[in-house]
């Protein structure tokens, strides 16, 4: 589903050049839930954000259902409809009610008719549980219901895939829960899911696969029985003993 | 606090103004608002005044001439000057229509007006292509619109109308009306320009990539994302731009468009109530830009729903 080949990305920095990802291969299957870990600064949110293109990546290779992003000829715009992203901040629109939220999109890009993107993103709404706040405005809403609105929103294009970009690491922590929840509903649904999280009994209940990154590369892959219980790498252990 | 302020304002303008020989003639002014218009009816041949019919204040006099030519003429009933069965010639008097008209103050108001409604359109339409362009990531695009915004910042407007009608007018045959709208647009889009610039960058880039992440086009993102939002932001210093706008189109009367400032200065070098004319100008001024900031004031609390 997506196979990512020897990612580079290269930051022009101050003192030289910043290596954020730096030579990260991947494959994710249809229906897998891949959680990258690791600590600030290892280059995880920005592998992720290669992976829709939000960041052009130097070198390498992204395949996405046999599509390369590295492809000039790729439309990006075609590929990111395919996958879902959630954000760190929400970037719900403030201008536009929870209900246009999630039609804007679907009309725009998707073609629906607007009775059909209301009833889609009304039915998505009732599945993450806020369906009685459709026509607020998103400033009315709570950290932890805004942020269930930007993953409807993201559900309601209909993607193949969706990417998780440290979702839960704004919120207060009595709001943690019910976002996690929704995630978790996604992934027993056979979601293909890219979750990039602090969150590690998350991780741990959900993954399929633990991705390890630190300084631009994957330092250890494995099952999170393996990964949480005996990691190999001296780097992840001390990780882990950081976070625990 | 405030109103003792102003009373003393008020009273030592007044005193000083009693210091000086001025006559004040505030009744010459409501003649230039509006009048009453006498208009000599005259007939038109050789004839006789058949009928006389009284309809109201007027009097409907029918004049018919030996021939079978008829016509029928419109007079205010205390102007009439003929009697039933009198014999005209062509040209005499039959008496006075009155009807009221604008005077040249409302002829200048409406010119500034339009005049500044016409080049708002155009400098608001400039600016919002011209303030695209600065955060474009096209290099000549971008180089264009700097140059253009720093010529027109750099240079008074005065000149500016001067180069438009005198230049630019004269080597492309442009009437002063074409040269003056198109001064003041341009001017004004390269204000527009620069707040259009920081509305655009004012929001945040999470908005832009949360659309783009769900497949919307550079465009669609700019178009239902950016500037709507960024619009909501500048709308009050883009609002006083504007009313900078309709102040500003008083420097048009320097190519002999008659605005409002022309048709004071106008009206008084026939009537010498030179401080009444100014006074009265800038109260019409005042009025104008006082309406358009309650409007946008309006605007702004109907946009703060989503707040």
């Amino acid at each position: 589903m997506i196979k990512a080949e020897n990612v580079v990305k290269i930051f022009p920095g101050h003192s030289g050049v910043v290596r954020a990802v730096d030579g990260v291969s991947t494959e994710v299957a249809r229906g897998e839930v891949v959680v990258i870990i690791g600590p600030s600064g290892s280059g995880k949110s920005t592998f992720l954000r290669c992976i829709n293109g939000l960041e052009a990546f130097t070198e390498g290779h992204i395949i996405i259902d046999g599509v390369d992003l590295a492809d000039r000829k790729t439309n990006i715009n075609k590929v990111r409809a395919e996958v879902g992203m959630v954000f760190q901040q929400f970037n719900l629109f403030p201008h536009k009610t929870v209900l246009e939220n999630l039609t804007l999109a679907q009309c725009r890009v998707r073609k629906r008719s607007k009775k059909e993107a209301e009833e889609k993103g009304r039915m998505l709404l009732r599945k993450v549980g806020i369906h009685e706040k459709a026509d607020e405005y998103p400033s009315r809403l709570s950290g932890g219901q805004q942020q269930r609105v930007a993953i409807a929103r993201a559900l309601a294009m209909d993607p193949k895939i969706m990417l998780f970009d440290e979702p839960t690491s704004a919120l207060d922590p009595e709001m943690v829960g019910e976002v996690l929840d929704v995630m978790k509903q996604l992934a027993r649904e056979g979601m293909t899911m890219m979750v990039v999280t602090h969150e590690m009994g998350f991780a741990r209940e959900v993954a399929d696969r633990v991705i390890f990154m630190d300084e631009g590369k994957v330092v250890e892959v494995g099952t999170p029985e393996h990964f949480f219980t005996s990691p190999r790498e001296e780097r992840a252990k001390l990780f882990l003993k950081q976070v625990l | 606090m405030l109103a003792v302020i102003l009373l003393l304002v008020a009273a030592g303008t007044w005193g000083a103004v009693q210091q000086i020989d001025y006559q004040w003639r505030w009744n010459r002014v409501p003649q230039y608002f509006a009048y009453v218009a006498e208009e000599a009816q005259k007939t038109p041949f050789d004839g006789k005044v058949v009928a006389i019919v009284e309809k109201g204040e007027n009097a409907l006099v029918t004049v018919a001439s030996e021939g079978s030519e008829k016509v029928e003429l419109t007079v205010t009933d205390n102007t009439l000057k003929v009697s039933e069965g009198e014999d005209l010639f062509a040209g005499d008097t039959v008496g006075f229509s009155k009807s009221w008209r604008l005077g040249p103050l409302m002829f200048g108001l409406w010119t500034t007006l339009w005049l500044s409604a016409v080049s708002s359109v155009f400098g608001l339409f400039l600016g919002l292509i011209t303030g695209l362009a600065r955060v474009s990531k096209n290099f000549t695009l971008r180089g264009i619109a700097i140059i253009y915004v720093e010529c027109i910042r750099g240079t008074p407007l005065l000149v500016q109308i001067f180069i438009a009608y005198f230049f630019l007018g004269t080597v492309f045959d442009l009437s002063r009306n074409v040269c003056g709208v198109g001064a003041l647009a341009l001017f004004a889009g390269a204000y527009v320009a620069e707040i259009v610039r920081a509305g655009i960058q004012s929001i945040s880039k999470g908005q832009t990539e949360a659309a783009r992440s769900l497949g919307m086009t550079k465009f669609q993102t700019m178009w239902d994302i950016v500037l709507p939002q960024a619009f909501k932001r500048i709308l009050p210093p883009l609002s006083g731009q504007f009313i900078s706008l309709i102040k500003d189109s008083s420097l048009v009367s320097v190519i002999a468009i008659t605005d409002l400032t022309k048709s004071g200065k106008e009206i008084i070098t026939s009537t010498f109530a030179t401080f009444e004319i100014w006074i009265v100008v800038a109260a019409m001024y005042l009025l104008v830009t006082s309406i358009l900031s309650q409007l946008v004031f309006y605007m702004e609390r109907r946009l703060a729903v989503s707040d």
